[in-house]
């Protein structure tokens, strides 16, 4: 045997400072960051996935939160880099606003013609107007369906928009409030049939009636979430002129995750009745998880094809290919073409 | 955990304070720093916490019995059995979908029907570069270039939190004998490893991820919708957002490194001014690059027997180093590409003189040739983004910002390296509180370019 030889990396050239240094640097960075994005880093804390990290990040965010609610120092960051800001997701028709969904005294709502899907009725559908824009949208679950979706449909002569948000949720508010940014995408855009995918991101707690917050995955939550997914559904269908293809969510890997994905399948069901007429819900469940059962793979053109992502959540993108297969499907079917 | 998140925000100050103080008590500082960075990577999921110390414990028996084997031919056979194992996990988690799905579909068209169960496993952050390092480590103990290191210093090398994601390859003998002996408190480069971390957070979210929004994603998802003007600047910019990303992320796993009192070896050298492969690949990711020509390419025969064998290892070297990228054939042939392009610089060394231009020229323009199948994955998503490259049509995506972002971040690597490491070096004299300074800064400034979509995953996180 050779004798043994540390090779020990050059350090860079450049001055040397004590480690204190290092210590006065590094906090003293992290204390601007809490004096300056207090109440952000309370919004990204309460919008974390339960556990060890979220309760750190709330440890530290509600208290830099409520410092920040006194000083003008997150006031002043937020104005001095506005500039820099994307685009603010604004207007009318966010959620925050809203009474709460279970309060009393609603009483029993009139059913609406557009409750029923015409074909159920076996009556001649109204034909919608020819489909110039499509709008793909959702959270990360919107990809790569949106990408599956505009390969497919590059030759016709309908516009694709892809318009996915990462790690949002129609349960969380913070990074993007979906009640504000379905209709600014309405407003913007003008599609005539819209595709939501969304649901990787659920089972955030929801505000009830009197100040109550809701815990998922129970029938006020699924109420109030159902709320939300109306009112977008409501949105994007701009009045019954628009088609809406909501996909619900397979069943995801992780039990827990299983709950939120029923509760939010479920809300999703419940919400579309009143838009038969327009809002369709494709089964995405009993496609890939038939019986809420998970698996991996699938039988596709007569060979097992691995569907899913690894993380047990996404479609991989032969998964996306045969979602995207259904919601094109559907999108001829009210279409023609 | 990752670094650009106001977790790490909070975590790193706090281990950095503690792992100062209890420097120079190394019985406490080594446990206290295998715990924190058991920590950092258990924000994953905790249970990838298992599959690490597994690893652990396998090469560390591994690296005592090849030390304490009596012949070299039992030497051979406990480090062939360790690498075995950590190669079993890499294939299990990595590669076993791929393969199963693969040869599933090979016995469906010769009418055997699919006789593997297929499954995704979720793959462990980090696994590739975990694998890698203890490889490394077992292999030198074999080699007599280090003796097997304790147990903790061990655990301390697999695990430490800023390079377990997505490394640099820290080889075991450049960093556990910093493990001897405490860091000196009184010469950290600060400094630089605040610019270094300045740089990174720049490099990923105001440039990477930027570019990634605006032009790659949308043009690599459906290139059928554009054509050659943007589908060629796709490409440059890909180029650019992989570089900024990669780049990015392991100048913040230096710098934090580098504050702790460690040095990690370099791992990107301006890779865009390399005028043939060979040099390509001495600038890029060169801490994979030394692993496989160490740990591959030499042990495979190098270039010692004859031309034939050498092309032969440079194609088996290459095309595997694509394969370590992910399961796809994308991958694959984004290696065989490069080990090709080796392979002939290799025949014509010597014989065809070209201006120093004309190569920084044709090497560069492969290089991001090669991006397009790194990028795509999948061959026919390839070819329908090569096809477009003939179909002339408007630039829609031509924005200043981007066209901007694709020169700076090509052409600073074109510019002469002293006036770079000049500024640099002005940087990293500022005093600490001007650091902290900057370095919130850039934060809150990066920050505010974080767009509604949030700020995507690295892409080396995948591999």
């Amino acid at each position: 045997m050779t004798s043994p030889q540390p090779s020990i990396p050059k350090a860079p050239r450049g001055r040397r400072l004590r480690s204190r240094d290092a210590i006065v640097a590094v906090a003293l960075a992290a204390l601007l960051l809490v004096l300056f994005e207090g109440s952000s880093i309370r919004l990204s804390g309460e919008e974390m996935q339960p556990g060890f990290e979220r309760d750190v990040v709330l440890a530290i965010g509600k208290p830099a939160g409520w410092i920040a609610d006194r000083l003008p120092f997150d006031e002043w960051g937020d104005e001095a880099l506005a500039f820099l800001e994307d685009e603010e997701v604004g207007g009318a028709g966010g959620f925050d606003g809203r009474a709460p969904a279970a309060g009393g005294g609603r009483g029993v709502p009139p059913v609406p013609p557009d409750s029923f899907d015409p074909s159920d009725l076996g009556v001649q559908p109204k034909k919608p107007r020819p489909l110039d824009t499509l709008l793909v949208t959702g959270d990360s679950l919107s990809m790569p369906l949106d990408v599956e979706i505009a390969r497919r449909a590059a030759d016709g002569d309908a516009e694709v928009l892809r318009d996915p948000h990462i790690g949002t949720g129609i349960s969380k508010t913070g990074l993007v409030d979906w009640g504000k940014l379905s209709t600014q995408q309405v407003r913007e855009h003008e599609p005539d049939a819209v595709v939501v995918f969304i649901g990787a991101n659920e089972g955030f707690r929801l505000p009830g009636p009197r100040g109550r917050q809701l815990e998922c995955c129970g029938p006020e939550w699924a109420a109030e979430y159902a709320y939300r997914v109306r009112r977008m559904m409501n949105t994007y269908r701009q009045g019954g002129e628009a088609r809406v293809y909501w996909l619900t969510l397979p069943a995801p890997r992780d039990g827990d995750r299983q709950e939120i994905a029923r509760a939010v399948n479920a809300a999703i069901s419940v919400a579309a009745e009143p838009y038969r007429a327009q809002v369709r819900v494709l089964d995405m469940s009993e496609l890939f998880t038939p019986g809420g059962d998970y698996r991996d793979a699938m039988t596709v053109d007569g060979r097992r094809q691995i569907v899913r992502e690894a993380d047990g959540v996404h479609l991989n993108g032969t998964g996306a290919g045969i979602a995207a297969e259904v919601v094109l499907d559907a999108v001829r079917r009210d279409f023609g073409g | 955990m990752v670094f650009p998140s106001y977790e790490f925000a909070f975590f790193f100050p706090v281990v950095l304070a503690l792992s100062w103080a209890l420097m120079p008590r190394p019985r406490l500082w080594k446990p206290f720093i295998l715990a924190a960075s058991y920590v950092f990577y258990s924000a994953a999921s905790p249970r990838y916490c298992l599959l690490l110390a597994g690893i652990t414990v396998a090469n560390q028996i591994g690296a005592v019995l090849v030390q304490r084997a009596p012949s070299a031919r039992r030497r051979t056979l406990i480090t062939a059995a360790t690498v075995a194992v950590d190669l079993g996990a890499l294939g299990v988690f990595k590669y076993y979908g791929f393969f199963a799905d693969e040869i599933g579909r090979f016995l469906d068209s010769i009418g055997l029907g699919m006789p593997l169960p297929l499954l995704t496993l979720a793959l462990p952050i980090g696994l590739s570069f975990i694998t890698f390092q203890a490889i490394s480590y077992v292999v030198d103990v074999k080699r007599g270039l280090i003796p097997p290191a304790s147990p903790l210093d061990f655990a301390l090398y697999l695990s430490f939190f800023p390079h377990v994601v997505a490394g640099p390859i820290v080889r075991a003998r450049e960093f556990i004998p910093q493990l001897a002996t405490p860091r000196n408190p009184k010469n950290v480069a600060v400094g630089a490893g605040v610019v270094l971390i300045v740089l990174g957070l720049i490099k990923k979210v105001a440039i990477a991820d930027y570019l990634a929004r605006t032009v790659v994603g949308p043009v690599f998802g459906v290139p059928e919708a554009y054509d050659a003007p943007d589908v060629a600047l796709a490409a440059y910019a890909y180029a650019a957002q992989i570089y900024c990303d990669f780049s990015g992320y392991t100048d913040i796993a230096i710098g934090v490194a580098l504050l702790m009192g460690f040095v990690f070896p370099q791992n990107f050298n301006s890779p865009y001014r390399a005028t043939s492969f060979r040099d390509f690949w001495r600038r890029w990711h060169m801490t994979l690059s030394r692993f496989l020509r160490d740990f591959l390419y030499i042990p495979l025969g190098g270039n010692r027997r004859g031309k034939l064998r050498t092309a032969l290892n440079l194609m088996i070297t290459m095309t595997l180093g694509g394969l370590w990228h992910g399961a796809a054939w994308g991958f694959v042939l984004w290696g065989a590409m490069h080990g090709a392009c080796l392979v002939v610089e290799h025949q014509l060394r010597g014989r065809v003189s070209a201006p120093g231009w004309l190569r920084w020229a044709i090497v560069f323009n492969v290089v991001v040739f090669g991006w397009i199948l790194f990028r795509t994955e999948s061959l026919d998503l390839a070819t329908a983004f090569i096809s477009r490259l003939a179909v002339p049509g408007p630039a829609t995506l031509w924005a200043p910002a981007a066209l901007a972002a694709i020169v700076v971040v090509i052409g600073f690597q074109l510019l002469p390296p002293d006036p770079l490491e000049r500024f640099r070096l002005r940087a990293a004299r500022l005093p600490a509180p001007a650091l902290g300074l900057v370095l919130a800064g850039v934060v809150a400034v990066v920050g505010a370019t974080v767009p509604s979509q949030g700020v995507p995953p690295f892409i080396y996180f995948q591999f």
